[in-house]
């Protein structure tokens, strides 16, 4: 029977366009690097931190006199983030790098915006990957920690002026996912390859890292904070939870102008790659 | 082209289209009415670019295009919901299998989920992917990444087809195959198209109308029949002799001639005859051993609007 034989179907039933128009993006792109064993993997290392910090929230609870090596109070959640921040950078990428290298490798590009998506829908679809990825490792293990917390040891946490520790662990954990979501899909759309791709995030990441140290080890200055988006993000930390890390210790204002501003940037990056017609001047 | 826009689903008017500093669409004006229409011009015509503006990837620097009434440079997505766009280069997801990508496009364009799933088995069949539509799309050879291409096209069942040389990289019967999905997908199923290609054949076979662009201008547009209908001002000749001298003789008067397969393509000037061809030969002591009226094929059309006529 010729190809052409074969039944086609009208199909008459054109409803509304969706609102949430990215979230097939987002759910396609969960589900092609949740079915990467070793991936899954890395998401479930990403909780050993989690795991660590309940110990020692029980151990607090218990043996009091611990405390006094290792003390139990908001400090805990920012010491969380700061490990789970290492976690989203592999995170980013192992599944980020490739997010937009991908498609515009493969085309696939056109494929997105010739349907009825704007650019911001696709950006959107791609970000709320990482997004759910990343927090899955800072905000959902931070707020299951403060639960633990209130349930464990209610007598040091059960306390009004402790209630901040759940709108900070909201906020770092949204600047972390934000941040190393934005940049990764930055990095993503200037390459074509998501090997390409993934070593430039790590090389960005740690180059930065390390000329930070240089500088500070140099100049003894906090500023040199801002030169590292780590560093930042940190800092920001810092102020949340009333850690002390003389290093990054900065007006909270500092960070958080530098992070707007690099997510600024990787928008317009963004704003620039993804395109359907590449113009070449 | 007057009677084109009458019900035309696309029409532009004075369209002007530039990437940057450099012109592509110089102020172009036309349609493309319902049905498979061709859309024909060497490389920089400006064809794809007429395509993207029709998708709304480009915004024109003067002039209008609407698509089913509407502009898709204010209103794309409206548009882009009604068009199925198979574009010329290699696309698709890595990973995916062809099922997971043909629904995901159904997503995309707006199905609901349990319906694009649906639709995207039944279109993988119509297309002749049934049996690979587990695969994934990167292990597909050239010919089935063009059908895969062809069926996340249809799977929201486009009021309109954008076909972007959709036979490149096939072998003969690959292209036939192709061909043929087309001509069906519009013939019995009703559906129109712009079929982008430089392949004159793959027109011919399958549209009724066509547009040729050159150098960002429409260079001849209309009904493939009245475009290349029986002319008597067309000739097939065979001759022997100075053919040279000929052909040198009626270019003087006026006419135009092109090398065919068994002999020449000679193209009168109104209002002449035949006799101007054997008073020619007869001048130069040439013998004419067949002459013909011949009609005009896509071929002499497409080359006589890009000024490559015959005798030049």
């Amino acid at each position: 029977m010729p190809i052409y034989d074969q039944t086609y179907r009208r199909y008459e039933a054109r409803e509304p366009l969706r609102r949430l128009r990215f979230w097939p993006i987002t759910r396609e792109g969960l589900r092609l690097v949740l079915v990467r064993r070793w991936f899954l993997a890395l998401m479930m290392a990403a909780w050993v931190p989690f795991v660590v910090q309940v110990i020692r929230v029980y151990i607090g609870a218990r043996f009091p006199e611990a405390n006094r090596i290792l003390p139990v109070d908001g400090r805990l959640f920012g010491e969380l983030l700061s490990w789970q921040a290492s976690f989203t950078m592999f995170i980013a990428i192992f599944g980020g790098a490739g997010l937009v290298a991908n498609d515009l490798r493969t085309g696939a590009i056109l494929v997105y915006l010739s349907r009825p998506l704007t650019r911001r829908d696709y950006v959107s679809g791609k970000l709320g990957v990482l997004l759910l990825l990343n927090l899955s490792v800072t905000l959902v293990p931070g707020l299951l920690l403060y639960a633990v917390a209130l349930a464990l040891a209610p007598e040091l946490f059960w306390k009004w002026d402790l209630a901040w520790i759940g709108p900070a662990v909201v906020a770092q954990s949204v600047a972390i996912a934000l941040t190393m979501g934005l940049v990764v899909l930055a990095v993503s759309a200037l390459s074509r390859s998501a090997r390409v791709a993934g070593l430039a995030f790590f090389g960005l990441l740690v180059g930065l890292e390390v000329a930070r140290g240089i500088l500070h080890a140099l100049y003894r200055r906090p500023e040199t904070a801002l030169l590292s988006l780590q560093a930042d993000l940190r800092s920001l930390g810092v102020t949340l939870f009333g850690m002390s890390e003389r290093a990054v210790t900065l007006p909270w204002t500092y960070p958080v102008a530098v992070l707007a501003a690099v997510c600024a940037g990787c928008l317009l990056i963004l704003r620039s790659r993804v395109r359907a017609v590449e113009i070449v001047r | 082209m007057a009677g084109m826009e009458q019900g035309a689903l696309v029409e532009f008017q004075d369209l002007a289209v530039s990437y940057g500093p450099v012109p592509a669409l110089a102020g172009i004006s036309g349609a493309f009415p319902p049905g498979p229409t061709g859309l024909l011009g060497p490389n920089g015509a400006g064809k794809t670019t007429l395509l993207k503006t029709l998708l709304g990837f480009l915004r024109p620097d003067r002039g209008r295009l609407t698509a089913f009434g509407l502009d898709p440079a204010k209103t794309p997505l409206e548009v882009r919901r009604r068009i199925g766009y198979m574009p010329e280069v290699d696309c698709h997801l890595p990973g995916m299998t062809a099922t997971a990508f043909v629904a995901f496009a159904g997503e995309l364009s707006g199905l609901p989920r349990d319906e694009a799933i649906s639709r995207g088995h039944e279109v993988l069949y119509y297309v002749g992917l049934g049996e690979a539509r587990y695969r994934t799309v990167d292990t597909y050879s050239t010919g089935m990444k063009q059908r895969v291409k062809l069926a996340q096209a249809l799977v929201h069942d486009p009021d309109l087809l954008l076909l972007d040389e959709p036979t490149n990289g096939l072998d003969p019967e690959g292209r036939d195959e192709m061909l043929g999905l087309i001509r069906d997908v519009s013939t019995r199923r009703g559906m129109s198209l712009i079929l982008c290609s430089h392949l004159l054949r793959d027109v011919e076979q399958v549209c009724e109308t066509v547009v040729v662009l050159n150098q960002g201008k429409v260079a001849a547009a209309g009904p493939i029949a009245e475009l290349t209908g029986p002319r008597r001002s067309v000739y097939d000749v065979r001759i022997k002799g100075d053919a040279a001298a000929l052909l040198t003789d009626l270019k003087d008067q006026g006419c135009e001639w092109r090398e065919g397969e068994d002999g020449y393509r000679v193209f009168l000037s109104d209002g002449l005859g035949p006799e101007l061809i054997f008073r020619a030969a007869r001048d130069c002591g040439v013998q004419v051993r067949y002459l013909r009226p011949g009609a005009e094929s896509l071929e002499d059309v497409f080359l006589r609007a890009l000024g490559h006529e015959s005798g030049q």
